[in-house]
């Protein structure tokens, strides 16, 4: 459009963005197929948290088939041993007469393992093909303590005068509430959802842009309202759609959370996904600009795939350096903007950033979305026109208004 | 009044639109005729905004057009285009309200429009779903439902059947009885003959031609057709006559001396006479001539 008859706007121009977003919205929510999408994608989360947190309740229980005298008593010392570290196993005996009826036993999977004197004073474990770590463990502990034990009354001495003076506490300088497995797996929640989010709603807005490309629909709109409007309204439209989708997912995985127990957790994983929910609003909008170029660039829908290529390796190399980058260089990337979208919030869940880091690479981030956003509009405006195939960025930008 | 001065666009070295001046009159509705690659669309993306001038300026009411005033603009554009999976109703609601009419409003004008161009129960149905004609119908419908101001429309008669045709000139008469300027570029010259009282004729970007039907055709060669009774080939010796055409009994003339009297009286004393009328050439003649 020509700067120069734009360069009076009427008030009533500047908010015709509500309206293009308002319809940009609607489009989507009457989509069945968005719908249905979304609604499988919040069961898929309630789902995979209900499996995990059923498995991690779940106690389990070896049987041991044993043999020989005071074999029940360190059966017994075992689940004593397992429930002081606070483990849920528990031990079922199977008392047989000899070795032949243990190892029948153990063969047969009636028991996982057989217990037997060695006939040196000791015990021996007896497995079929594998080696059960909880019966390695807990009795191997159990029969160590026992003897010990043992080993003290004989000496005239008692366990609690052995271990006299070798307590070891182990504090941690920073706590965390937030086991480092769990944190490990919201950084990976996190960038997945960036990923769906970003390329889902952003190939919305370039779909938008380029069905108006092609239907020449774009020739009507452009000279209602400046083109300016009509992207800004694509672009918050659009982030509105994502931004409330990814409110959905993150509230069902919290919800999740609690619902299984881990409510402990819940305080620092919260904070973690509220910074992750700003820092992609302000990331997407920057996306969005970028998503719009895919479109405007193409002239129908058949070249968005190579359009839109770049972007999408884009945001999914951003998915995995959110996932694997460690130590330093995740530190940097949690400064670096987009990138930060990601390792920033994976950050805050293993409680490895200081409260106000997520500051300063917000404000990063909101700096390099207004210079992306600026640049994307420009391109956007010349490509619109231009209908005799598809565009490089170059090209677009030699475009005369 | 909407005034085009001294336009120019180029499109890198190519001159699609070269020094183009003319003015779309209120209560008037002007043809604008020209081959492909004439320039029409091009001149009208620049009336409209879509493109930028290179030279020149579009005024309205004496002033340079702005943005806000081509908001009043009603705008057709030659690639036809609407949202195909959008119901009809709703999207001339949304570009309505893009123009600044209320929702409310623009709806009920919408539910108007379809009446009108008997298109009342498919409202609710996808764009996409309405024949090609009944699509064109819905564009017109776009273009007028933000009661413009003004009427810039890039062959609105393509792909109409001659139905659609008399409803789109009765709506389009009804604007221009309101005082609406209406410009309108056709391929089809005898509909704009039937239509228009101002021409505008574009080759090779340059204006060729303008003004009012009457004059442009008045500014041609005039012509007689005169039939008799008998045979007619005594008009090849007779001085002051020039024949352009003769079959039979009927010939097509120029007087180049002699006085229509003179030529009726001479035929009437050779037998009887059938019909003697002036031919105006036609829109399409013109328009041969001036874009030859």
């Amino acid at each position: 459009m020509s700067e120069r008859s734009n360069g009076t706007h009427e008030p009533a121009t500047l908010g015709v963005w509500l309206i293009v977003a308002q319809r940009e919205i609607l489009v989507k929510l009457r989509d069945r197929n968005f719908l249905i999408s979304t609604g499988i994608m919040i069961a898929a989360i309630v789902a995979s948290l209900a499996v995990s947190g059923f498995l991690a309740d779940r106690t389990t229980t070896v049987t041991v088939a044993a043999a020989g005298p005071g074999a029940a008593q360190v059966i017994q010392e075992a689940g004593t041993v397992a429930d002081a570290a606070n483990k849920k196993v528990s031990f079922t005996t199977h008392t047989v007469a000899d070795e032949a009826a243990v190892d029948l036993q153990v063969r047969a999977g009636t028991a996982e393992v057989g217990l037997l004197p060695n006939g040196s004073g000791g015990w021996k474990l007896v497995g079929k093909n594998t080696k059960n770590d909880n019966a390695a463990t807990y009795l191997g502990a159990a029969v160590q303590q026992l003897t010990v034990q043992r080993n003290a009354v004989a000496a005239g001495t008692s366990m609690a005068a052995l271990a006299k003076g070798a307590a070891v506490s182990y504090s941690l300088l920073e706590t965390s509430a937030v086991d480092p497995g769990l944190a490990k797996v919201v950084a990976i929640v996190f960038a997945i959802l960036f990923y769906i989010s970003s390329v889902l709603f952003g190939m919305a807005i370039a779909q938008s842009v380029v069905e108006e490309k092609q239907n020449r629909i774009v020739e009507i709109l452009a000279s209602a309202i400046p083109v300016r409007q009509l992207l800004i309204g694509k672009v918050i439209g659009n982030t509105i759609m994502a931004l409330g989708q990814l409110v959905l997912f993150v509230g069902a995985g919290l919800i999740g959370l609690s619902a299984i127990g881990k409510g402990a957790m819940l305080g620092q994983i919260a904070g973690a996904a509220g910074w992750f929910i700003v820092f992609f609003i302000v990331g997407f909008l920057a996306l969005a600009g970028l998503w719009a170029v895919a479109g405007a660039l193409s002239t129908r829908s058949e070249d968005l795939q190579s359009t839109a290529t770049p972007l999408t390796i884009a945001i999914m190399l951003v998915m995995f350096l959110g996932i694997f980058l460690t130590g330093t260089a995740r530190t940097i990337a949690s400064y670096v903007p987009i990138v930060s979208i990601v390792a920033m919030p994976g950050r805050l869940a293993e409680g490895a950033a200081s409260w106000w880091e997520p500051l300063p690479a917000l404000v990063l981030m909101v700096a390099a979305t207004y210079g992306i956003v600026l640049v994307a509009e420009k391109i956007y405006r010349r490509s619109l026109m231009q209908t005799g195939g598809r565009l490089t960025i170059r090209q677009a930008l030699r475009v005369e208004d | 009044m909407l005034e085009l001065d001294h336009l120019v666009r180029r499109f890198g070295d190519a001159v699609a639109v070269d020094d183009v001046s003319f003015g779309v009159t209120p209560g008037v509705m002007t043809g604008f005729v020209g081959g492909n690659g004439a320039g029409k669309t091009t001149t009208m993306r620049m009336i409209m905004g879509v493109l930028a001038l290179h030279g020149g300026e579009v005024r309205w009411n004496d002033r340079p057009v702005t943005a806000a005033d081509r908001r009043t603009f009603g705008y057709m554009p030659e690639e036809r285009g609407l949202y195909p999976k959008q119901p009809v109703l709703d999207q001339l609601v949304y570009l309505a309200r893009l123009r600044g009419v209320s929702a409310s409003e623009a709806r009920r004008r919408g539910a108007e429009l379809l009446e009108r161009f008997d298109l009342g129960g498919r409202a609710k149905d996808k764009l996409e779903a309405l024949s090609l004609g009944n699509q064109q119908r819905v564009q017109i419908a776009a273009a007028v439902i933000s009661r413009p101001e003004v009427l810039i429309l890039d062959e609105p008669f393509s792909g109409l059947d001659p139905a659609a045709v008399d409803s789109m000139a009765e709506l389009l008469r009804e604007y221009t009885a309101q005082g609406v300027p209406v410009l309108f570029s056709s391929h089809q010259l005898d509909l704009v003959e039937r239509l228009c009282d101002q021409l505008v004729i574009l080759a090779r970007g340059k204006v060729v031609g303008q003004g009012s039907v009457e004059r442009l055709r008045g500014g041609g060669r005039l012509l007689y057709r005169l039939v008799l009774g008998g045979d007619a080939s005594w008009l090849g010796e007779y001085t002051g006559v020039g024949v352009v055409e003769s079959n039979g009994s009927s010939a097509l003339l120029e007087l180049t001396g002699a006085s229509t009297d003179d030529l009726l009286a001479e035929a009437l004393r050779r037998g009887s006479v059938r019909e003697f009328a002036e031919v105006r050439p036609s829109v399409s003649e013109i328009y041969r001539e001036v874009t030859a």
